[in-house]
This record gives C-alpha cells, sequence and structure tokens, in this order.
C-alpha cells in the first residue's frame, strides 16, 4: 500500500485554512503515528485520506491512482475508524460488525467477524445489542468494524479513547502487530500510545508538517533543550516553556523546554513528549 | 456483483427491520379501508366492491406508508451516526441506489403479499364476476405502482433535504396535493387515480391503461426528481448544490434524469386517451360549416377492424358523392381526435388533406379536396387509439376495445360528413365490423348486424346496414333474451358472465313492466320498427340512452346487489327504467333542445314518469323519499346557490369554471326543477288521473312536421296553467 500526498491544501467554506502543503509518503508496512494539537488538521488529513473531503488545491495518490479516481479502489483496501461514530443501536456486535463486513464486500465475512471480535476481546459481549455496551466496549466494536476483512490501510483516529489503561495498553500492542504487514495510521493526544508502537511520527501544527520522521529523530531533536530547576521564583520561567511541575522535597521541580537552556537549568534526556512540546511550542521553529 | 451484494443486504435488512415488516403488514391489510371509510368508488358492481375499492385503498396507505418508510431508512445511517463508517465503506451514491432498489424489491413483495392475502376473499365475494386477470392488473395498477412513486417521492424528499421532517412534510404536501386540489385531474392524481367505476361483465382495460398511463407518467417524472436528489446525496462534505454539481461531472447521471424528466414532460402533453375539445359544450363550430354546394352524399361504407389487443381501431371507410358543381369542393368530416388518416383517395387517386388541430365534442376536423368529376368515390384509410371526450375525463372507459367489449361511437367508427346533404334526405351506410368469434355485434338502433364469414383467424366479419353520417356500434360477449310486453318484443341484451344472476333477478319480467306501463299510459313508440325494440347492457357509464329503436342502460342497474335490493321490490334498477321511458319521452316524443340551459326538456317528463311507475312498482313512500324529496332538495340546493344568487359572480369566474357551474346548474333545472313542476302541474290539474290523459294526449297528438317538437307552452296550454302557476320560487314545498 502507498499512499502519497502532494501539497496538500484544504480551506474550508468559512475560510480556516486546515492544511497547508501538506506533502507525505505512507509505505506499507508501518504504523505511523499522526500526533498534533487541536486544530493541526489531523481530522483534516484523515477525512481527505478517506475521501469524505476533497482538497482545495494538491493531490492523493493511492497505489499510483490519483483520488477521487482512486475512491472505489481506497474504500475496498480501508479501514477507518473515526473519532466521532455511531452505531445501530438496535443490533448487536456481531449484526453490526456483519452488517459492516457486507458492506465492504467481504466474502467470508462470518470468519472476518469473529476474528475482529476476538482482536478486540468482545466474544462475551458479541451477542448484547449495542445499546447496552459500555463506552469502551463501544469503542471496541467500532476498532472491530475497522479491523474487518485484514484492510491493508487502516486510519484510526483517537482509537484509545475511552478504553482503561490496561485495555489501551492491548490494543497499542494490537495495532503494532496488525501493522506488520500494513499501514497504519494512529492519530492520538496520548504520546505513550505513540512513543510505544510508532516507528513513524508525523507532526502537524497549524495545517503544517512540522516533522516526519522516527520516534528516535524527534527525540534527537530536542536533545540539549530539555531540563530542569527547582522554581524559587516566577521571574525564573521567563523564556522557558514549563511542560511538568513536580512536588518535592525540595520544592517545584519545573520541566522545561527552551532554544537555549539558561545555566539554572539542569539538561535532561528529553522523552517523546518533551520532544513533540519542543516541536510545537515555537521554539524549534523559531 | 458488489452492488448485487449491497442489494441483497439491504433487502435482508428490510426483512429484519421490525418498522419495515410493520409497513409491509399494515399495507397488506390496507385494503380493507377500501371496503369501510375510504371509498373512493360508490360501489355499485360487485368489482367496485371488492376489488376496485380495495387496490384503491391499498394504493393509497400503502403508498403512504412505503414513501414514509423511505424516509426512515434515508435517515436511518444519519440518525446512527453510522454514516461515517458507512461512506468510509461504499461509495454514499453506490449505496443510495442501491437502498432505493431495496425498497422498490420490498414494496414488490408487499404487494405480492397483499394479491396472496386478499385473493381467496375477493374471489369468494365477486362470485361469477371473478376472473384472475382483472384480479391481477387491478392490484398491479391501482395499488402496485402507488408503492414505487412513493418511495421514490419520499427518497427524494429525503436526499433534497437531509431531514426526515422536512422530507415528512414535503411527501405529505404532495400527496394532499394529489387528495385535494389535483383530486379533479386525472393526469395529476398520482396516488387517488380517477376510477369513478368498473365493470363486472365486460372489462376495464380503458381504465386500467388510463391509470397506469398517468402511473408510468408520475414514475418517469419521479424517477427523474429523484436522479437529480441523488445527485445531491451529500459527498465530500459539500452541501446538496455542490455535491450536485460534482456527481454531475460524470455527464451521464444528469443527462438520465434529465431525460427522464423530460419523457414524463412528453408523456404527460402527449396522453392518448383524452382529447382537447372545446370546454365550451354549447359550441357548434362544425355544424355551422357550409353544405358543399351542388353535392350529394349517396352512400357510404365502412370497413373496420378492431385491435383488441392493442385497443386501436383500423377502418377503410368509402363514400360514393355526385358533384353537380363542376368544380372541386372540400369535404368536412368529423373524426376521433385519436385518429391518424393515412390516405384519402378519390376515385383512385390521392386528394390532399388535412386534420384541424381544434377540436370540438371529441371531434376533430378532417378536410379533403373532391374533384370536380361528377360521380366521385372518396376512400379514407384511418386508425389509431380513440380518444374521450375531455368533458368526462375524470369518468374514463367509455371506448373501450377489448376482447370482450367494443364501443365504438360515430366518428370513432368512421369518418362522419359534415357538409354533405344526403340525397333524398337518407344516407345509406353499410359496415363491416370484423371481431373476435364469440362477440356478438350489436349496431345501436334499428339495423340487425349478421355474420358474412368467418375468417378462419378467430375473427369473424359481421355486415349491418344502417342510415346516417354516423351510429353507434357495440360489441362483446352477448346473451341475447326476447321480452315480449304490450305487443312490443324488447330484445335484451346483457353480457354473459351475468346470465345467472340476470335470470335469478327475473330482469326481463322488470323489463315487461315498464313497457307496460308506459304503453297502457301513452300508448307505443311510433318509432320502434317492426315493434321490436333492442335494449342493451353496455358496460359501466354512468347512465344510458335511447335512439331509435334501441336504448342502452348501463350494467350498474343489473349488478347482483341491484338486482335483488328488496327495498326496491326485487326489480331492475332505475336507471333502466329512466332509459326505456326515454323511447317514449324524447324519442316517441321530441323535445327542442336548443336552449341547453332550460328547465324544459326530454327528462322532466321521463323523470315524472319514472317517478310513477316506481311509485307503482314500490309504492308511495319510496317514490317520495327516492324522487320527490331528491328533487326538492337538489332545487333548493340551487335556489341557495351562491352563483345562481350573484350571477356576476359567475361571470368573473374563467371560462372552464363558468361552464362547469352553467351546465351543472342546469341539469338540475332538467332533472329536478321541471320534475317538481309537473309534480305541481299534477296537483293542479287533478291528480295523476288527470295528467295521465294530458300526457297521453300530449304524447299522440299530431306533429307539425316544420317543428315537431313538444314546447313547455304546449305543456301549459294543455294543462290549462301559466308558467306563474308552477313557479317554485314562492313555494318550494310542495
Amino acid at each position: 500500500m502507498h499512499i502519497e500526498i502532494q501539497n496538500l491544501e484544504m480551506t474550508y467554506p468559512n475560510g480556516k485554512r486546515a492544511l497547508d502543503g501538506v506533502s507525505l509518503s505512507l509505505r506499507s508496512p508501518s504504523l505511523v503515528g499522526l500526533l498534533g494539537p487541536n486544530g493541526a488538521g489531523k481530522s483534516t488529513l484523515m477525512k481527505l485520506l478517506v475521501a469524505a473531503l476533497l482538497p482545495t488545491k494538491g493531490a492523493v495518490f493511492v497505489n499510483g491512482s490519483p483520488m477521487p479516481g482512486a475512491e472505489r479502489a481506497l474504500k475496498a483496501q480501508l479501514g477507518y475508524l473515526p473519532q466521532d461514530f455511531g452505531l445501530f443501536d438496535e443490533l448487536t456486535a456481531t449484526q453490526f460488525l456483519s452488517y459492516m463486513a457486507a458492506l465492504k464486500g467481504l466474502k467470508d465475512s462470518r470468519a472476518a467477524v469473529q476474528e475482529a471480535i476476538a482482536a478486540v476481546g468482545l466474544e462475551e459481549k458479541a451477542r448484547a445489542r449495542i445499546r447496552t455496551l459500555s463506552g469502551g466496549q463501544r469503542q471496541r466494536v467500532g476498532i472491530a468494524q475497522a479491523l474487518l476483512g485484514d484492510a491493508p490501510f487502516l486510519i484510526l483516529d483517537e482509537p484509545t479513547v475511552g478504553l482503561d489503561p490496561e485495555e489501551r495498553i492491548r490494543f497499542r500492542n494490537l495495532f503494532s502487530r496488525v501493522a506488520r504487514d500494513r499501514l497504519v495510521l494512529l492519530s492520538t493526544h496520548i504520546i505513550d500510545d505513540v512513543q510505544s508502537v510508532c516507528d513513524h511520527l508525523i507532526v502537524l501544527h497549524q495545517g503544517k508538517v512540522r516533522f516526519m520522521g522516527t520516534p528516535s529523530e524527534l527525540i534527537r531533536s530536542a536533545q540539549g533543550h530539555v531540563g530542569t530547576f527547582l522554581a524559587k521564583n516566577a521571574a525564573q520561567e521567563k523564556g522557558l516553556r514549563v511542560t511538568a511541575r513536580i512536588n518535592t522535597a525540595e520544592g517545584v521541580l519545573c520541566r522545561v523546554v527552551a532554544k537555549a537552556l539558561p545555566d539554572f537549568v539542569r539538561p535532561e534526556t528529553p522523552a517523546l513528549e518533551d520532544a513533540y512540546l519542543y516541536l510545537i511550542s515555537g521554539e524549534a521553529m523559531a | 456483483m458488489r452492488a448485487a451484494r449491497l442489494f441483497s443486504l439491504e433487502a435482508r435488512r428490510l426483512l429484519r427491520g421490525r418498522l419495515s415488516l410493520l409497513a409491509l403488514l399494515l399495507t397488506a391489510l390496507s385494503p380493507l379501508a377500501g371496503l369501510t371509510f375510504y371509498r373512493p368508488i360508490d360501489p355499485v358492481t360487485t368489482l367496485d366492491g371488492c376489488l376496485a375499492n380495495p387496490s384503491l385503498a391499498g394504493g393509497l396507505a400503502g403508498g403512504v406508508l412505503f414513501g414514509l418508510l423511505a424516509i426512515h431508512e434515508c435517515d436511518r445511517a444519519r440518525r446512527a451516526r453510522v454514516e461515517t463508517l458507512v461512506d468510509a465503506a461504499v461509495s454514499p451514491l453506490v449505496y443510495a441506489l442501491v437502498r432505493l432498489l431495496a425498497l422498490l424489491a420490498f414494496a414488490a413483495l408487499a404487494l405480492g403479499l397483499t394479491m396472496l392475502a386478499w385473493l381467496p376473499w375477493t374471489a369468494w365475494t365477486a362470485g361469477g364476476v371473478f376472473d384472475l386477470q382483472t384480479y391481477l392488473l387491478m392490484y398491479l395498477v391501482f395499488m402496485g405502482l402507488a408503492l414505487p412513486l412513493c418511495v421514490l417521492l419520499g427518497g427524494a424528499a429525503y436526499q433534497f433535504t437531509r431531514r426526515q421532517d422536512l422530507s415528512i412534510v414535503l411527501f405529505a404536501a404532495l400527496c394532499a396535493l394529489s387528495l385535494t386540489v389535483w383530486a379533479e385531474e386525472w393526469q395529476l392524481c398520482f396516488l387517488n387515480p380517477c376510477v369513478w367505476a368498473v365493470s363486472d361483465d365486460f372489462t376495464n382495460f380503458r381504465i386500467l391503461r388510463s391509470v397506469a398511463y398517468v402511473r408510468l407518467t408520475w414514475l418517469l417524472g419521479l424517477a427523474g426528481v429523484w436522479g437529480v436528489s441523488w445527485l445531491c446525496v451529500r459527498r465530500y462534505g459539500k452541501g446538496a448544490l455542490g455535491s450536485l454539481l460534482r456527481a454531475a461531472r460524470r455527464v451521464y447521471r444528469p443527462a438520465v434524469a434529465l431525460c427522464l424528466l423530460a419523457a414524463c414532460g412528453w408523456a404527460y402533453a402527449a396522453q392518448p386517451f383524452v382529447d382537447h375539445s372545446n370546454p365550451d359544450l354549447t359550441a357548434m363550430t362544425f355544424y355551422e360549416i357550409p353544405f358543399m354546394e351542388g353535392v350529394t352524399c349517396l352512400s357510404r361504407t365502412a370497413d373496420v377492424r378492431p385491435d383488441v389487443n392493442a385497443g386501436t381501431v383500423w377502418g377503410r371507410a368509402t363514400y360514393e358523392f355526385a358533384n353537380a358543381s363542376g368544380r372541386e369542393q372540400t369535404v368536412a368530416l368529423a373524426i376521433n381526435p385519436g385518429y391518424e388518416v393515412t390516405s384519402v383517395k378519390a376515385n383512385g387517386a390521392d386528394v390532399p388533406f388535412h386534420i384541424g388541430d381544434y377540436q370540438e365534442s371529441n371531434w376533430a376536423l378532417l378536410q379533403a379536396t373532391l374533384p370536380a368529376d361528377a360521380q366521385i368515390e372518396l376512400e379514407i384509410v384511418y386508425g389509431g387509439f380513440p380518444q374521450e371526450w375531455n368533458v368526462s375525463e375524470t369518468m374514463q372507459g367509455s371506448d373501450e376495445i377489448s376482447s370482450r367489449y367494443i364501443c365504438l361511437e360515430h366518428a370513432s367508427l368512421a369518418p362522419y360528413i359534415l357538409n354533405a346533404e344526403a340525397e333524398g334526405g337518407v344516407l345509406p351506410a353499410t359496415i363491416e365490423v370484423t371481431l373476435p368469434t364469440g362477440m356478438t355485434a350489436i349496431p345501436f338502433g334499428t339495423a340487425e348486424a349478421e355474420v358474412v364469414s368467418e375468417n378462419g383467424d378467430g375473427t369473424a366479419t359481421w355486415r349491418y346496414e344502417d342510415e346516417g353520417p354516423g351510429g353507434i356500434l357495440y360489441a362483446g360477449d352477448y346473451v341475447c333474451a326476447d321480452v315480449e310486453a304490450a305487443g312490443l318484443t324488447v330484445r335484451f341484451y346483457y353480457g354473459r358472465k351475468h346470465q345467472g344472476i340476470m335470470e335469478e333477478a327475473g330482469a326481463a319480467d322488470a323489463i315487461r313492466a315498464v313497457a307496460e306501463y308506459c304503453a297502457a299510459h301513452y300508448g307505443a313508440p311510433s318509432f320502434v320498427p317492426d315493434g321490436t325494440l333492442k335494449l342493451i347492457e353496455s358496460r359501466v357509464s354512468g347512465g344510458g340512452y335511447a335512439t331509435a329503436g334501441a336504448s342502452l342502460a348501463d350494467e350498474q342497474d343489473f349488478t347482483a346487489a341491484n338486482l335483488s335490493d328488496a327495498a326496491k321490490g326485487g326489480m331492475a334498477g332505475e336507471v333502466m327504467i329512466h332509459e326505456l321511458v326515454h323511447q317514449w319521452w324524447g324519442l316517441g316524443c321530441m323535445f327542442d333542445v336548443a336552449d341547453p340551459s332550460g328547465a324544459w326538456s326530454a327528462e322532466g317528463l321521463t323523470v315524472y314518469t319514472c317517478y310513477r311507475i316506481v311509485k307503482e312498482l314500490y309504492g308511495e313512500a319510496y317514490a317520495q323519499e327516492h324522487y320527490v324529496e331528491m328533487w326538492r332538495a337538489a332545487v333548493e340546493g340551487y335556489a341557495r346557490n351562491f352563483y345562481v344568487r350573484n350571477p356576476e359572480y359567475l361571470a368573473a369566474l374563467p371560462e372552464e369554471e363558468q361552464l362547469a357551474i352553467a351546465n351543472s346548474l342546469s341539469q338540475i333545472r332538467q332533472y329536478s326543477e321541471m320534475p317538481l313542476k309537473i309534480l305541481k302541474a299534477e296537483e293542479l290539474v287533478g291528480g295523476e288521473a288527470a295528467m295521465d290523459a294530458i300526457l297521453s294526449g300530449l304524447f299522440n297528438r299530431e306533429l307539425d312536421p316544420m317543428y315537431p317538437y313538444l314546447t313547455y307552452a304546449d305543456f301549459l296550454a294543455a294543462c290549462g296553467l301559466t308558467e306563474e302557476d308552477l313557479s317554485l320560487e314562492t313555494d318550494l314545498s310542495l
């Protein structure tokens, strides 16, 4: 699976520019993490990739064929979990998944449904009406429908929202497993999810691609720009981006990112979250 | 293949949906409404009650149910917020199309189940007049075609608005229009077609064709509208217009929708069923065409070959002329507006001809050039699908041409000469008509038809000698029974399907009673040659009429229910009596019809005589209730009518409405006001016996050959009364 995005621009009818000159190349197998603050253009990019929107400018190629001409081919290979979705409450989980499998035109839909239910650990609730499911269980049904039929291209928008930590880890591992032979685009706010499973990262900010590479590369880019200090007065924080405050016996320990660390800040080894925050804080861009 | 799988998925989902199953169940039960509270046809014939009304009700209720179901189904994914998931799996356009097809298939299933469920009951109730073909056709046309119309309408409303509430409002508005404002517009009332009666004894192909045509016209239009709405299915985050512009980039999509809309417009404008006659019923333009100078018509023939499968006619008519003028002349003939003329030849050579656009009284004007030759044989080859007069557009079915019944009147039978005098005032006519074997040809009048050849192809050719420029031909699977009464032989023709009912009900006795009453009170009608009078049962047509030697009564009078109604003394229907009485008042004694808006006509004395016969047969109370009270109510309604009291407002209405109101008012005057006046005269002259003597005198009076009509003044003079004596304005409570 090869998705090529060239100079993509998207401006909504109200004038808001959501994407500005985005160019990307995604190839399977890969698990690509899509990061960015709210309003960065992540959902817009995903909608463009599932042909729910048409770009104002630029092009998306699916295995070399331009969209929207390749829409049918794309949908035949796509598993999509949007951030906000509903389910037919009157159906059971199995019925709903069977319906989606039939919509996707899966030949052996019964086996595909069983497989997807097992993958998300919903066996016990498979015959329960969807209206009786909890928020996390509904989210799992959503994930299951995206996984149906081993789609070569998975787009998952905030898939672990509503899941408890144990489930999050389980799904993280599941995504990692399915990405061995597929292309998975994972959009999330949870840096831990990305750090542990993604082999590639894309950081979007204000409609532009700010970073594209491996998590290690992103972390390396923050080397020497992350540190800590014990806060004594407010003036110390001037010019610094505080990413965390930890109460210790000596006082409040502040973790900061900055282009140039002041002398009173002790350099630290950056984590992915630090690198991400450093990237979008404007320091790196400056 | 993918679409087929999606279709199967949607169809299965509909079969499992509670709401869709409820819609199916209610649709299957909806014919019940036609037996109870929704009866668009006053059920007179057996099939009116047990087949037409249930299927029409099924069409209305089922249509509404399926329209609402379509809206509900269209909104389903959006309501459950599943649209994003569905759209990511399948194109919204494909999904919308598949959903429509699944709904249509589900509607077909509902129709099939309804037909299956109601078949035993209908067959049992209809008894001898049941036939499976009529059953299937009526359910298919009256009910079945309404369902896809409403599915398309509901689906289109949703696809335009993408809101369930607005879609329901739009759908309901169009249904309400069909049921109210458009109810009298036969091409517009898509949900409640103009079916006013159906036949038991004969066939209903004309009305079935007409309703099917209207429904198919709407189907084309709504499919086109749905096609446009389909282009508006929201995609790529765009609104209706943006989606439409995007979807229309594939030109074939809007092209198909526009072709469907154009086909609908064409089908609407080019409908073949009803003519475009001048709505002014008093217009007599064709009769005012001056006669050709020096040209007389010596004889005419017609070779008429109805195509009972297509409902069309092919004919060749010839006319012999003597032209003493020594110059070319233009002959004018009236022809059914639905016919085309393929050739006109005079003495074997083609001559120019033209059919005008102007139509009047269900006639179009054919004009052809006659050469200057002294003797001319004019041959006209014509044919087509006969159109009915637009004054009765909501009561279609009279020009039926089918394998069991044919009615061809005047210019529908053969071109009718308008501007040539007949030699000696009599135009001999020889008519040949080729019919399926098993049909009997019955010329309406004194002529008798006989088979002249069996053609060996399932048809036989009948021939009869007639007189005059026109004529009416009935044909069908008839039984003929001769009834002797008061020195007359009434040759009674009725449909074979009705034989058992007629014999059981003793209809012949009723005929005998009427003939005996009139002959005893007024004498035998002078125009009945050899003392023989044909009484023909026609396909349901809303009444009957009479001519020399023949009288027509429609099958409504002979239904099992009517004939065995104990409240009527077990006698045959009263319209039959009415039409028989016209053999005396109307034919035996003629009335000038120059003033159609006046109260005096043959109807006054005919209705009065019917009242007297009914009074004798069924008793005074029955006659008082069904005649006198009804006349009085009609006359009181007339007196209260806004336009009667304020004629200046009538003049302000559009011409068509003025005519409709004026026609309706003149009917009240003739059918109710005048009988009431005659009844008043009866009181004033001393009772029934005195009035009978006066009427007998008038019937047998010596006629003025220049003006052989009975006038109101003659009637008043015979009674020794004045117009003021019979005035009802001051005394409506006789």
